[in-house]
């Protein structure tokens, strides 16, 4: 790859639905000034035929890198990919144009026309096709044993499965012996001692087993490396820190349940909780007499009152088993479904177990005795007996450990206190192997049998990573790429890193260089996009690669067409959606898809206006639970803000640049956006091309580079509903009014360095081109002196002569 | 094994240069080993209506709208051409009489099975069919059932959040349980796919929160 670029263009004509709508011949035509190897038109690349052409000239003509202008790039690459893999071309090597939805379908106007714009796509794709760099996956050892932390009980099914295969682990555990753990299980998992007889085995086979180092739990003091090498710093009594190694982590942690709150229920010791039931069972002081288990509390969702159901079910067959005197009784809310077999239900008719619901829209009344509930079969209100009343716990926050584990792993809570791994969804080919594992009843209530099976899958997935490594194939993708010689270690990327891509350094370690993982890395770039000092590039993906695009679309576009961003979620569904639906719209906007918005950076933005375009729009998904990088159109909204305030800085209108939003079904929605965005800019003069304007859009470029700027702009970013400010700012107009600032500061400093980069001046003269008051400049221009941005060349009429470079 | 000796025989006869000569419509194409009748004719710029063919899913033939009429050996077969191999010799027509029948009570049926899409009722425009003989028993529905969305979410973007559900007349695009799938990463490749514009009514029932 880092021999010449070969690239191949294949224009499709889709069976006429391209070659109707656009003229082919002419788009060669246009291409003919740009460098190729290969250049053709078929009616269907996508067939079979056409793939036979395709592989027939990229061997005759030793292509690397294919460019083809046809249909959705979702959705058709993979099959390029896999048509064209014989002939040794990689997935990174194909460009999908999407001259079809983009150009053909949804404009008006003239083949030659349509040509025209296609033609300048293609240039777009070829400038950035040219720039791919060779990739090179970097292998990864796989040594030492996997640290299971987080206390939750999925961890010793993992061990145990892990112990089968021979593989070591270290367990850390509140409880050290298997009676203990026993003891403490009802807290987690009410309602689950029915298995603890098959979880006694479990345990002590856990406990007993050499390749199973059971460890006390201690505070954790940091996480970092990625998998294969992972360094746990636990935090010993003493106060100094302990690190353990290990090549993969299983992060185990269960819900705790609390006693629910009686006392508006009253009745002293007849009504309990069930986590006091399951104490009496314990002691095996259960009363004789009806016990009546009523799942109450909707409020704690149905997956809860399902649980908790569950529970008071398994606890009557326990009750019957032991105290054949015992009658007891389930009264569950209509709206939750038993999921109970036709076996369970004839052993509870054999034991007198009654299973009856209730119906929700009337609350139960309690009464000494009775409880009264409307039955949804009949509507009449019948009467439950009891001797003991049972409520089942509430489901606690997850426990105290999660914070720890939380602030170093990607695990996020979600509303509801529910853990989440990550919501990112992607395409299942966009992300390696899994390396995170996520286990327990804090991801989920789910009970005893299901928690135990999540530990198991867990601990094969290890198994299936150690498999990898031993036959060399755990390779790290290299998504993102951190210099080494640039970043200066502030840490802003792992900060906003949505994914955990960007790996945690130790606590005091100071501003040391980041490591990546990128088995967690999702590739939304919004790090990149954020680096001060642009020391991070998503491989293939690059910045470069988007300004090299960007330039050479814009150099074929006329001075009235405008850029559009679109994210690869809702913005370009929503964008080939319109084409599907055969909606229409003005052909003067140039589509570019990347991943996500927050991908954009910011000198991007500015790079564009300074190349003369008109205007710029861009479509995201909609903040922020639909944007699949969780903040990254977000964080875009920081960075067109930025854009904003720059453009009315140098006297240009804040409307050229605006950003939309629409979900993946919501054609009408981006194709209102264009239209009304067009609609905006043509009101306005195309942008002026004078030296003085130049001048000015310059700056804003180079400001946009200021990893001073760039510093501000990534701690600024945030969710623009955040209530809390970073540093000293105290509402939103201050941290705006900060922001302004610093960008006006900047730009003048931008200024004042392009006014002298020709020739040295004096402070009038600087003042006179910017059209600035000479007494706003000087301040900025002693402390850039100062700086040694620039130097003083000489003296003139008692004026310093200011120049650019060393003294 | 019939299959197997077929190909075998096939390859013998492909030794020389390895095409496969045949006629479509009278005109003499050539194809390759693994192309499908379908594939060679839209290379050859002859056109078949398809409505479950996509080219990046395996087809599966089940609209049937891409019929063609194949004779060989004295033998006359009218097939689904998406998912017909290429033969040596074989004499394909696009537009007999007998496929043009075929063609309009399948569109038929599909106008009656899904009266609620513009776009079948373009394509039946197209072959000159405008009313059907069947009862319309679902105004609303403009689902065909084609499969090619299941298909294209379990190939192209391989997380199967969406399958077809129950049998027969009642079979329908779903997730499982009837319940809004978790595995759907909403990426609209379905949407994209959707022959007949009936996934823009049933995504939101489908996809993911």
């Amino acid at each position: 790859m880092k021999t010449e670029s070969r690239i191949g263009i294949f224009l499709c004509e889709c069976g006429g639905k391209i070659s109707n709508r656009i003229d082919l011949p002419q788009v060669s035509e246009l291409l003919r000034y740009e460098s190729w190897a290969h250049l053709g038109t078929y009616p269907y690349p996508c067939l079979a035929p056409g793939l036979e052409a395709m592989r027939q000239e990229v061997q005759a003509n030793g292509l690397n890198r294919i460019l083809l202008g046809g249909c959705s790039s979702r959705v058709m690459k993979k099959r390029f990919t896999k048509g064209l893999a014989p002939v040794g071309i990689e997935k990174h090597q194909v460009e999908v144009i999407n001259l079809r939805d983009h150009v053909a379908a949804v404009h008006e106007g003239s083949p030659q026309e349509l040509a025209r714009k296609a033609a300048a796509l293609i240039a777009g794709g070829l400038a950035s096709l040219r720039l791919l760099e060779p990739y090179e996956p970097v292998s990864l050892a796989f040594q030492g044993p996997v640290l299971i932390l987080g206390n939750g009980i999925s961890g010793f099914a993992a061990a145990r499965e892990l112990a089968h295969k021979g593989m070591e682990s270290i367990l850390f555990s509140k409880a050290l012996t298997p009676e203990r753990v026993l003891d403490e299980l009802h807290r987690t998992f009410p309602g689950c001692r029915l298995f603890c007889g098959d979880m006694a085995v479990l345990l002590r086979e856990v406990f007993t087993n050499p390749l199973v180092k059971v460890m006390p739990d201690q505070p954790v003091e940091y996480i970092i490396g990625g998998v294969g090498d992972y360094h746990l710093g636990l935090k010993q009594p003493d106060g100094s820190v302990a690190e353990v190694n290990g090549a993969a982590i299983i992060v185990s942690l269960d819900r705790e349940f609390a006693p629910a709150d009686l006392d508006y229920i009253g009745g002293g010791e007849r009504v309990c909780n069930m986590l006091d039931l399951e104490d009496r069972l314990v002691e095996g002081d259960v009363k004789p007499g009806k016990v009546l288990f009523w799942i109450n509390s909707p409020e704690h969702g149905q997956a809860a009152q399902e649980f908790a159901a569950m529970a008071a079910w398994r606890d009557s067959l326990l009750l019957v088993r032991e105290n054949p005197q015992v009658q007891p009784m389930v009264l569950y809310p209509a709206n939750v479904t038993l999921p109970l077999t036709g076996a369970d239900l004839m052993e509870a008719r054999a034991h007198g177990i009654g299973l009856q619901s209730y119906n929700t829209e009337i609350h139960p009344v309690v009464q000494s005795g009775y409880l009264s509930y409307v039955s949804p079969t009949d509507h009449l209100e019948h009467e439950a007996e009891w001797d003991t009343l049972v409520v089942p716990g509430v489901p606690g926050e997850p426990s105290a450990k999660t914070q720890e584990l939380l602030r170093w792993l990607p695990i996020y809570p979600e509303n509801g206190g529910r853990l989440k791994k990550s919501h990112i969804k992607f395409w299942p080919d966009q992300l390696p192997d899994e390396s995170l594992f996520f286990t327990g009843s804090a991801g989920g209530i789910c009970d005893l049998n299901e928690v135990l099976q999540q530990g198991k899958k867990a601990a094969r997935g290890v198994l299936g990573l150690r498999e990898k490594a031993r036959q060399g194939r755990l390779v790290s993708p290299v998504v993102v790429h951190v210099d080494k010689d640039l970043c200066e270690g502030c840490g802003l990327c792992t900060e906003i890193c949505p994914c955990g891509g960007i790996e945690h350094v130790k606590p005091g370690s100071g501003p040391v260089p980041r490591e990546t993982d990128n088995h967690l890395c999702s590739g939304g770039g919004t790090c990149a996009a954020t680096c001060p000092h642009e020391a991070i590039k998503i491989l293939n993906n690059t910045a470069q690669q988007l300004e090299a695009r960007v330039k050479a679309m814009v150099a074929q576009m006329q001075e009235n067409d405008i850029l559009g961003f679109v994210c690869g979620w809702g913005g370009l569904s929503s964008a080939e959606q319109a084409a599907v639906k055969g909606l229409t719209y003005p052909r003067g906007i140039y589509l570019i898809p990347v991943n996500c918005l927050g991908s954009i950076d910011p000198s991007i933005l500015s790079m564009a206006f300074l190349n003369g375009v008109k205007g710029i729009m861009l479509a995201g998904c909609t903040p922020t639970h639909s944007c699949h990088y969780h903040y990254g159109v977000d964080h875009c909204w920081y960075r067109i803000s930025a854009m904003k305030k720059l453009l009315s800085l140098a006297g240009l209108e804040r409307r050229r640049i605006a950003v939309g939003y629409v979900e993946v079904n919501e054609p009408e929605s981006f194709v209102g956006m264009v239209e009304s965005h067009l609609d905006t800019l043509g009101k306005l003069p195309p942008l002026p091309r004078d030296d003085k304007t130049r001048a000015k859009l310059w700056a804003i470029h180079a400001t946009m580079h200021r990893p001073r700027v760039r510093w501000v702009l990534g701690t600024s970013l945030r969710r623009p509903t955040e209530k809390e400010f970073p540093g000293s700012q105290l509402n939103a107009v201050d941290a705006d009014e900060t922001m302004l600032d610093v960008l006006r500061e900047e730009f003048t400093a931008s200024r004042i360095l392009k006014a002298i980069t020709d020739q040295p001046l004096n402070p009038p003269q600087i003042a006179q081109g910017m059209d600035e008051a000479v007494k706003t400049i000087t301040p900025l221009l002693t402390e850039m002196t100062k700086e040694g941005r620039i130097t003083i060349k000489g003296w003139e009429g008692g004026y310093p002569l200011y120049a650019t470079g060393k003294p | 094994m019939n299959a197997k000796k077929a190909k075998k025989e096939k390859a013998k006869k492909e030794k020389g240069d390895g095409l496969i000569r045949f006629t479509i419509n009278g005109q003499s194409v050539q194809a390759r080993e693994g192309w499908t009748v379908l594939e060679t004719a839209r290379q050859y710029g002859i056109h078949i209506p398809t409505l479950c063919f996509h080219p990046a899913v395996h087809p599966i033939g089940s609209c049937r709208l891409c019929v063609v009429e194949t004779r060989q050996n004295n033998l006359t077969r009218v097939v689904a051409s998406c998912i017909t191999p290429v033969s040596e010799g074989v004499e394909v027509l696009t537009d007999s009489e007998e496929v043009q029948n075929v063609r309009r009570w399948v569109l038929e049926m599909l106008l009656a099975n899904c009266p609620a899409s513009l776009q079948i009722r373009e394509l039946a425009q197209e072959c000159g069919v405008t009313s059907t003989h069947f009862t319309v028993e679902h105004p609303e529905d403009a689902c065909p059932r084609c499969g090619l969305c299941v298909r294209a979410c379990d190939e192209v973007v391989g997380v199967r959040a969406i399958s077809l559900g129950n049998r027969g007349v009642f079979k329908e695009v779903t997730a499982p349980y009837h319940q809004r799938s978790t595995d759907c990463i909403r990426c609209g490749t379905c949407l994209y796919v959707c022959p007949t514009g009936a996934m823009e009514q049933l995504f939101p029932q489908v996809s993911s929160e």
